[in-house]
């Protein structure tokens, strides 16, 4: 007998996932945890693997769907079974199926006043080209076939950002001075979740700069040591090492915000997001309980994680559960930037470039290396005083590495 | 043991059977339900059994007005059991090609009505008992029903439904036809060639209601012409026995009553969606107020493995309409990109004269805020139509001001179903009034009609003054 498989609970407070690619065909053969479907869910990408042992009778939705937690996605039929065999649905009793919502799905490039015949828009609904984005050579802008396999060719695919060409360039001429790119996948979840941290939290940007010569000195002894172990050490261990005495003493930076019960969620572990750049969109791993590793631990763990990310290899639960994150931009890291903090976490530091500068040390220049470091916070929790409060203790770790060890 | 099956259609009418042989032809194992016969509402009780005697009806009446051509006919007698039976035989024909089309395509039939079990599954009633069909996509395809009136509920005897009224065996002296939408008109004015005296008894301002008045003025003269009387804005208040007869009483615009004696009362006020009875929501599946299956640009319902088309997901009942949806559901089935995008859903009423509507009309197309050129060439210019004796009737081209792009074409005259996609043609393809106007149409023929139409709209039709 067939089963129905339905999307099962991949994470907290994860409702619905977009199927991004199938892994399987209508009348494959399969074995118990065969991978089935890639879901992106909040941020990652969930391969869900096959619970059963059997053939591929039928995949309920196309790439691209919003799926609910609970839907089918896909139907197993016994092995062997013949593929054109449809589910059996294994329910003892019957009951009656609610009604459900009719949400019409929105057809792209169908307009009446597109000048088209029938042929020319059957073309493009397979080549997936919405006619309105193209122009037609003929007269009045009719659209031949031609126009729109041309296009075709042309075309970006929608999740490729589109480049300017400067004008005059052959073959920029024949591109439209307009492009439309859905918002999906990654980015739509950037998209949705950096809209509601801006219009959910207030946020305040601080500002100091921080003199880490000493920490310079201290990662290129430490390089050495690092690459025996077989790791690449970066700065950004030591600086989650040294927000660590910050958020002991200010808990409610290391927090949630429970906006429902209107409760502050303050976290006595500490998972920290780091916010990493891939060629989809950013993405923020978290390194969990930064408290318990030591910095080549923790080395070892971003890399991991980072590289994770780069190939889109990310668990959920690699993804959840973060109590504060970094951000640092590396080499285009600038002088300064205003974070967005990742609600509902409460606070998130911007970490800026290394550079050598001119400073007055007891009325003398120095050259010393110096960082400027950008903490946002969310100022309906965290009051300014504290937020600076809270930066002067990081600074101190930053500027005299030395006291790590006695965290 | 349940039959398993990719697709289950259920309704083998004019959507269902076009989407069967589709989805067989894509690869797709097809189990189709019928709950009647093959064909549905279209083959067996609407368009073609209506033609059929349509057709039989002009006959009779061009055979007995030709005396101004010099032809009299003498002892003409209509045999109406044998008319039956030859309209019986062309509906035969045509229900045995579509069998022969669904075994040929491998598809198999099940005669029965269909019960949803679950989302995915169905029970389908046999004479052999019940089948339970297993699907991985069902599509509905169940169309719809004339609707009864209160008062005026269907009894088969002197209360005709439309499918009855098509059946009869005897000629009714006296035929009064509650409602004077499409089919009451193409059957009242069947019945009046045929010899039946007919009137007409309409609730709202005009017969043939959402067609455009200058259109219905044609048909309404052609009424008085066959000597059928009609009321519109009039209601017909309820009957009696008199003898084998019916009185009706009548309540005119005027507020008076009328009474008329009838035969037979054909009650053709609507028709509502077969949604009922099938269980549909054990499937989930969403209807509106009215009961009409909710379907999108793809044919699918609230449930995603559904698909509903035709009748009964609403307006227009077109038999055609229903056809291009299906074949739509079953490219959408099979993985395909279909949508529903035609630019032109064509319609062909099948009174005398007839009348064929593609696209917008100059109302419509002003309401969609649109700036338009007409076009409007009558028959009686058109030397093919008066070779034939029916010159009544004109065609109109109305185009979209400054592009010259045809927006829609109506025509009221002889043979308009067969003009009219030509029209549809060109809206299909974008075409503007000169493509029309410069594509050469033969001698004599009345789709020269149309070019010079579409000339109109420059107001340079060779063969009427416009000055």
């Amino acid at each position: 007998m067939a089963k129905e498989f339905k999307l099962p609970d991949i994470g907290e407070g994860v409702a619905e996932g977009e199927i991004t690619r199938w892994m399987v065909e209508e009348g494959q053969s399969i074995k118990e945890n065969d991978l089935l479907v890639e879901v992106m869910t909040d941020k990652v990408t969930v391969e869900i693997p096959s619970p059963f042992t059997g053939t591929v009778l039928k995949r309920m939705y196309p790439v691209g769907a919003k799926v609910n937690v609970g839907s089918v996605l896909i139907v197993i039929g016994e092995a062997g079974e013949a593929p054109t065999s449809p589910p059996v649905v294994t329910t003892a009793a019957t009951p009656q199926a609610p009604a459900r919502e009719f949400k019409p799905q929105a057809a792209v490039g169908e307009s009446d006043d597109i000048l088209a015949p029938p042929a020319v828009r059957k073309r493009a609904r397979e080549l997936g080209i919405d006619l309105a984005l193209v122009k037609g050579s003929g007269a009045r802008g009719r659209i031949s076939r031609e126009d729109v396999e041309g296009y075709a060719k042309r075309a970006p695919s929608p999740t490729e950002i589109v480049e300017h060409r400067p004008a005059g360039d052959a073959s920029a001429s024949n591109l439209p001075r307009e492009e439309r790119v859905p918002i999906r996948g990654l980015r739509r979840k950037i998209f949705e979740h950096m809209a509601r941290s801006v219009h959910t939290a207030a946020h305040f940007t601080y500002v100091e700069e921080t003199d880490v010569t000493n920490l310079v000195d201290l990662r290129e002894k430490a390089k050495g040591h690092a690459a025996e172990e077989g790791v690449k050490i970066t700065y950004l261990p030591f600086i989650l090492k040294a927000l660590l005495p910050a958020l002991k003493k200010f808990p409610s930076f290391n927090a949630t915000m429970d906006e429902e019960k209107e409760e502050l969620v303050l976290k006595r572990y500490y998972n920290l997001g780091i916010a990493t750049n891939t060629k989809e969109g950013l993405i923020v791993p978290v390194v969990k309980d930064v408290d318990r590793k030591s910095i080549f631990e923790l080395a070892r763990e971003i890399e991991e994680l980072a590289e994770k990310a780069r190939t889109g290899k990310l668990t959920l639960p690699e993804i959840q559960g973060g109590t504060f994150t970094v951000t640092s931009p590396g080499k285009l890291g600038g002088l300064l930037a205003t974070p967005i903090i990742n609600y509902p976490e409460v606070a998130i530091l911007g970490v800026h470039k290394i550079a050598k500068r001119p400073v007055v040390i007891e009325d003398a220049v120095e050259i010393r290396h110096m960082m400027n470091v950008a903490l946002s916070f969310d100022h309906r929790i965290i009051d300014g005083y504290q937020g600076a409060e809270f930066t002067q203790v990081l600074v101190r770790y930053l500027e005299h590495p030395a006291l790590l060890s006695l965290v | 043991m349940a039959v398993q099956t990719d697709v289950l259609v259920i309704g083998a009418g004019p959507g269902g059977y076009v989407a069967a042989i589709r989805l067989a032809q894509l690869g797709k194992k097809v189990v189709i339900a019928e709950k009647d016969k093959l064909g549905g509402e279209c083959l067996n009780y609407g368009c073609i059994p209506s033609k059929a005697l349509i057709d039989s009806a002009n006959l009779v009446w061009k055979a007995t007005h030709a005396a101004n051509r010099g032809i009299e006919v003498e002892g003409l007698r209509v045999d109406l059991p044998r008319l039956q039976a030859w309209k019986e035989g062309v509906v035969t024909t045509l229900r045995n090609g579509i069998e022969k089309l669904l075994s040929g395509n491998g598809i198999t039939v099940l005669y029965g009505p269909a019960k949803f079990v679950d989302p995915h599954t169905v029970e389908v009633a046999t004479a052999q008992g019940v089948e339970t069909v297993l699907a991985g996509a069902i599509l509905l395809a169940v169309g719809g029903h004339p609707v009864s009136l209160p008062g005026f509920a269907f009894d088969g005897k002197l209360i005709l439904s439309t499918k009855e009224v098509l059946e009869l065996r005897t000629l009714p002296q006296d035929l009064l036809i509650i409602g004077g939408g499409i089919s009451g008109l193409e059957i009242g004015m069947m019945y009046r060639k045929l010899g039946s005296r007919v009137v007409f008894v309409e609730l709202l301002d005009q017969l043939l209601p959402g067609i455009d008045p200058s259109i219905v003025a044609v048909i309404t003269r052609s009424l008085r012409e066959l000597g059928i009387t009609y009321h519109v804005k009039s209601r017909a208040k309820g009957w009696t026995m008199v003898g084998d007869r019916a009185k009706i009483e009548v309540q005119t615009e005027t507020g008076e009553i009328v009474s008329y004696e009838a035969d037979a009362i054909l009650v053709s006020v609507g028709r509502v969606p077969t949604t009922r009875e099938m269980a549909l929501e054990k499937a989930g599946v969403a209807l509106d107020e009215k009961g009409f299956i909710r379907a999108d640009r793809q044919l699918r319902t609230s449930v995603p493995h559904i698909y509903a088309i035709g009748d009964a997901t609403g307006q227009p009942y077109l038999a055609h309409r229903a056809s291009k949806e299906g074949l739509i559901a079953a490219e959408v089935i099979a993985g395909g990109p279909g949508s529903l995008d035609y630019q032109a859903l064509p319609s062909a009423i099948f009174t005398d004269p007839e009348i064929a509507l593609v696209g917008l009309t100059e109302t419509e197309a002003k309401e969609k805020g649109k700036k338009v050129v007409v076009g409007k060439f009558p028959f009686a210019a058109n030397g093919r139509a008066l070779t034939t004796g029916e010159s009544q009737g004109f065609v109109r081209v109305v185009a979209e001001e400054g592009t010259d792009r045809i927006l829609g074409v109506q025509i009221v005259g002889p043979e308009a179903s067969n003009l009219i996609s030509e029209a549809a043609l060109a809206i299909e393809m974008g075409a503007t009034v000169e493509d029309l106007a410069l594509t050469i149409h033969p001698h004599p023929t009345l789709p020269e009609a149309l070019a010079e139409a579409a000339e109109a709209t420059k107001g340079k039709a060779i063969h009427i003054l416009q000055k």
